[in-house]
């Protein structure tokens, strides 16, 4: 036993006698397992037990210092998770989200979260637990093929079938979850591997262990050529343009990012999960780029010579129809994940690096020169009025049909109230663009969302990641009143563990998204779109928390700063008009051309503005 | 389609042969051979697939997303013009021993074994096009099975 592992089991013994025996107790899986999750500082674990995950569970006061957060379903746990390693990651104590669960039904539950953190490229981890090696591939009760599931959704995945392998798989696991591109990696423990012990001459030292894994590669350094090659790109450009992805916000690059585009004065278009780099109100800030976009990023886009991609990787939602995608633009990609270079569009100079790493070469290069750009800046302040007048006028006006509110207008409220300082999960939907495009962000790293795969639920359980990881900061669950119904059951872990969340529910009657789409392409037929929902307020007594329904604008503020005050969660609904659209708006697969800025059956304003789209 | 001889090294793991399946799959090819050996190197697997496929940009996309995984270490994409494609088959024939003569000397063959006057099992090795030839010439009615390899490569 080396003198570092051996240290941390004396102090469980009570007495020097009884050591020996009671490291030979502790050395089996499930113990090495929760051993080397407190060394890779994980606090938390969220999850659900069963038959298969039961030794872990009945391990964990044993190893202490576990926060254990029990979802009211798997994916809530999945989601709780991501929302930790999520928010975390800006802090000083970054931590990876870990999610535990028992085998078949359990891990199945899971596997939405995880495809989700797939898609987005969040670290986590996920410990399921799996019957007996004996019984494997045998249809044992609970048994499901677990790796054979999540392999093509996960960045990686472990059945360790030996107590000896256990901790290292664990140090591995973290390491591939967290570095690179980051991604969700699932353990799949088989429950005699829990509590098997390891042989006598068994050793592993945490500090010194290094995963041997030859075919991992990832580059955070960029290359000199490329970045020469980028600098004559930028420093030639007459119409750069600066994409601001996720990649930006995962290498804790928002600040480095903004005193960059200060210094070489290039305006910046935020993909949807890039927002919160840096305040949304900056002046070089376009908003968020793509389908529902502003009008001034998208046709900076159509106009620019040069785009300068920053950890993005040219998602359909971002670019529309791809062979009408920037035409006219070099394209310098920089982005960590060398399989993302050339995937949608072709790049001109690629550079397969950090963000951060890349931002910071460029920062301390003499050759990068700063002009101007009078006319380019004058386009573009052009394209902002586009919408601008409309925009305000609804969101002071506030309401729409039938006197019913406008989410944008709650938005924008709740913006105001919170001096946009606050932490933002919205759910999927159009409230979830509402909050992207209306919430004026200044806080780095304030805003978790489901991007990628646009899993309707997320908001609620991650919200509760989110809380945990920052309980300082203000956080606020923002749904639809058709996902927050998808992972309500997670109320029972806000009652439980009492945790400060503020929910809002948009409650417009409808998967308002859905139907924006019908309204748009449907001739509008809402198959399927229109809900009823339960009484909110029994719900919300039924969880003891305090709920309040807003149906005028005049109690919209009110109702906010209330929510803000309350010591602990609250429950806002705020009745919402069905009809009202998120614009502009790139039809799927459409080119950017085609945005349209104004409803369709909206009657003709007198005349069109200059600039105007559509 | 242009046919494309993918050669990638990876660890030999369990898992890995289903995540290179899988993403061919989800890239929605249909693989033409894949074979597996052990490398030069303890641990290490050697891969060749083969797929047909015009545009080059979705080759390249292929090859970088298979070297995403973590157990795969190398891939490339190999030329006929700057590498050797070869595969081996084993035929049962039915076929008079005079006729099979005549192919000596033409064609990369042997008799393994003659279970009576018209029945032989022969191996043949080349390229993928030669087989075909052979199995052409010979006459596809005297074919009672086949077995074939798949193509392996190697650089020039
Ligand atoms: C799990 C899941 N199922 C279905 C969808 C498709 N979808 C996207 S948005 C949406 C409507 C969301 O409705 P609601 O939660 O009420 O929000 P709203 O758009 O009305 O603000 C639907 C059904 C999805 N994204 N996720
Ligand atoms: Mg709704």
């Amino acid at each position: 036993m080396t003198n570092g592992t051996g240290r941390r089991l004396l102090s469980v013994g009570d007495s020097s006698a009884q050591e020996s025996d009671e490291q030979r107790i502790f050395m089996n899986g499930k113990h090495l397992l929760l051993k080397a999750l407190k060394e890779r500082k994980v606090k938390f674990l969220f999850g659900y037990t069963g038959g298969a995950i039961m030794p872990v569970f009945d391990e964990m006061e044993k190893v202490g210092q576990f926060e254990f957060v029990m979802a009211r379903h798997e994916q809530g746990a999945a989601f709780m998770a991501q929302g930790l390693s999520r928010a975390s990651l800006s802090t000083k104590t970054p931590q990876i989200g870990v999610c535990m669960t028992t085998s078949g039904p359990g891990a199945m539950n899971l596997v939405t979260g995880i495809a989700d953190a797939h898609m987005d490229s969040v670290p986590m981890l996920a410990i399921t637990g799996q019957v007996a090696t004996g019984v494997i591939a045998t249809d044992a009760f609970q048994e499901s093929d677990v790796v054979g599931v999540m392999m093509p959704i996960c960045k990686q995945t472990y059945m360790p079938l030996a107590a000896e392998d256990v901790e290292k798989t664990v140090h591995e696991a973290c390491y591939v979850a967290t570095t690179g591109r980051g991604g969700p990696v699932v353990i799949d423990l088989p429950k005699d591997v829990q509590n098997q012990q390891v042989a006598d001459d068994y050793k592993f030292d945490a500090k010194t262990f290094r995963p041997h894994l030859p075919g991992y590669f990832y580059t955070p350094t960029p290359e000199r050529d490329p970045v020469r090659k980028a600098i004559e790109l930028i420093n030639k450009s007459e119409r750069p343009l600066i994409f601001c992805g996720h990649g930006v916000i995962n290498s804790n690059a928002g600040e480095l990012l903004q005193k960059f585009v200060e210094k070489v004065n290039i305006p910046v278009a935020f993909t949807f999960h890039g927002l919160s780099a840096f305040a949304a109100d900056h002046p070089m800030n376009l908003g968020m780029m793509g389908m529902h976009g502003t009008v001034e990023a998208n046709r900076a886009i159509m106009e620019a010579d040069l785009l300068i991609a920053l950890g993005m990787r040219f998602d359909d939602r971002v670019t529309g129809k791809l062979d009408e995608y920037a035409q006219n633009a070099d394209v310098i990609h920089v982005d960590i994940d060398s399989s993302e270079m050339h995937k949608n569009v072709r790049a001109t100079v690629a550079i397969n690096a950090d963000v951060y790493r890349t931002l910071h070469v460029l920062m301390g290069d003499p050759m990068v020169t700063c002009t101007p750009r009078r006319r380019w800046w004058d386009k573009l302040n052009s394209f902002r009025e586009v919408m601008k007048e409309d925009l305000q006028e609804e969101i002071e006006v506030g309401v729409g049909s039938d006197n019913k509110l406008l989410m944008k207008g709650i938005i924008h409220r709740l913006s105001e109230v919170t001096g946009g300082k606050d932490l933002i999960v919205p759910d999927v939907g159009q409230h979830q663009m509402m909050s992207a495009r209306f919430y004026n962000f200044q806080t780095r790293n304030s805003w978790f969302a489901s991007g990628g795969a646009g899993t309707m639920g997320c908001s609620l359980p991650m919200a509760i990641g989110v809380k945990l990881a920052r309980p300082k900061e203000r956080v606020w669950s923002i749904s639809g009143d058709g996902g927050f119904q998808m992972n309500m059951q997670e109320l029972g872990t806000i009652m439980e563990k009492q945790i400060d969340v503020k929910i809002i529910v948009l409650n417009n009657g409808y998967l308002g998204m859905v139907r924006q789409w019908q309204t748009f392409f449907f001739d509008g037929r809402y198959a399927g779109t229109p809900m009823k929902s339960p009484d909110f307020s029994l719900i919300a007594a039924a969880y003891g928390i305090p709920y309040r329904k807003v149906e005028l604008l005049d109690e919209v503020e009110p109702a906010l700063k209330e929510a803000m005050a309350c010591d602990g969660a609250m429950i806002l609904e705020f009745i919402c008009d069905p009809a009202e659209v998120i614009l502009p708006m790139i039809p799927a697969g459409g080119g950017f051309g085609e945005m349209m800025t104004r409803h369709p059956n909206a009657p003709e304003k007198n005349q069109p503005k200059q600039g105007e789209a559509a | 389609m242009k046919r494309r001889a993918i050669l990638a090294f990876t660890l030999d793991h369990p898992g890995v042969l289903n995540k290179i399946s899988s993403l061919i799959r989800k890239k929605m090819y249909n693989v033409d051979t894949l074979t597996v050996c052990r490398s030069r190197i303890p641990g290490v697997s050697r891969m060749t697939i083969t797929l047909r496929e015009n545009d080059q940009e979705r080759v390249d996309q292929v090859t970088r997303q298979l070297e995403k995984f973590t157990e795969v270490i190398s891939v490339k994409e190999l030329d006929t013009d700057h590498s050797y494609w070869r595969e081996v088959a084993i035929v049962k024939l039915e076929i008079e021993a005079s006729v099979l003569e005549s192919f000596h000397g033409r064609y990369n063959f042997e008799i393994l074994e003659q279970k009576s006057d018209d029945i032989h099992i022969v191996q043949v090795a080349g390229s993928t096009r030669r087989i075909d030839a052979f199995l052409d010439e010979v006459g596809q009615q005297h074919v009672v099975e086949i077995a074939r390899t798949g193509v392996t490569a190697m650089e020039k």
